[in-house]
């Protein structure tokens, strides 16, 4: 444990807090997020309801899929904390496995979002509809791309795992990782309920 | 010195992470949460004003649970939760400021 110190005090990336500052630089880069988004969803509930030609939300909107892809991004944060936890105990192959299924999730969300996208230009909404469509395509199209760039990270660190390059000597990395997967599962809670819930 | 022994307690603090059992039993409540949520849509002559609050402190509720133990900001510095509330705080804010200032309301009635 004395070592463990010993090493850390020596560790370019902990500073006088005693925290890593990859770690703080995430969670910093998280608030800022917060207040993106914040602006977005702001602006999709100052225009709810001020449409002046359909489709409107209650015509278009399928609570049904997107309850089921909602479930999907929501587990897919379990699947992320326990590849976090098999990494930190040294268990590579469940880490890999959690890994790749977390991003598996992931991109079925991605999936999910694409076919109602392409469902709702069907029906006759695109950004250049009304308000609704504007501020709802932005809004989810954001979080959706926050998303696939999530799926591109998980993707990249299961690849390392599978070459060898990861192992409990990096669960920071994953850690990391973790904490921007969780984020964008987080702004869906709030999207999926601000949207797609309430009335 | 005092520094050295915040660093060490920083350190300490955050190897110390729930369970995974902790986890299944977080991941079990956000799933009954959701299907709360989402059946009480369902439910026949429930007035809008109870399903707004209903979903608004679930939402709350689900939101607070991931952030608190899968992002493990219940075990790691409060340094890092007020880099993340703090702004989470202005971020509420610009939400309630833009809807003030088209006029428009969440739960009041549109004149």
């Amino acid at each position: 444990m004395a070592a463990e110190h010993a090493i850390d005090a020596h560790n370019p990336n902990i500073g006088c807090t005693g925290l890593d500052h990859r770690k703080m630089g995430m969670w910093a880069f998280l608030g800022s997020e917060c207040m993106f988004f914040g602006s977005l969803i702001g602006t999709y509930l100052a225009y709810k309801g001020k449409s002046i030609s359909g489709p409107g939300p209650h015509q278009i909107l399928n609570i049904p899929l997107t309850s089921v892809s909602a479930f999907v991004l929501l587990m897919s944060s379990l699947l992320m904390v326990l590849a976090l936890a098999a990494v930190q105990r040294g268990d590579m192959k469940w880490g890999k496995i959690w890994l790749f299924l977390t991003a598996t999730l992931g991109a079925a969300f991605v999936g999910f979002q694409c076919f109602e996208f392409t469902h709702f230009v069907h029906l006759g909404l695109t950004l250049q509809t009304n308000l609704f469509g504007s501020s709802f395509f932005v809004l989810t199209g954001f979080h959706g791309a926050h998303v696939t760039g999530g799926v591109i990270w998980l993707l990249s660190m299961w690849w390392l795992a599978m070459r060898g390059r990861l192992g409990p000597q990096d669960s920071l990395k994953v850690e990391i990782c973790g904490l921007y997967w969780h984020f964008v599962d987080i702004v869906w809670i709030v999207i999926f309920a601000l949207i797609y819930l309430i009335p | 010195m005092e520094s050295s022994h915040s660093a060490q307690t920083a350190g300490a603090a955050h190897q110390e992470h729930a369970s995974v059992h902790t986890y299944l039993r977080v991941a079990v409540v956000l799933a009954i949460l959701t299907a709360i949520e989402i059946g009480a849509l369902y439910v026949p002559g429930l007035p809008p004003h109870i399903l707004v609050t209903l979903i608004i402190i679930f939402g709350t509720f689900k939101f607070a649970l991931v952030v608190a133990f899968f992002m493990h900001l219940r075990y790691d510095s409060k340094l890092l939760t007020a880099l993340f509330v703090g702004p989470l705080m202005i971020a509420t804010l610009i939400i309630l400021a833009i809807m003030a200032l088209f006029g428009s309301y969440l739960l009041l009635p549109r004149t």
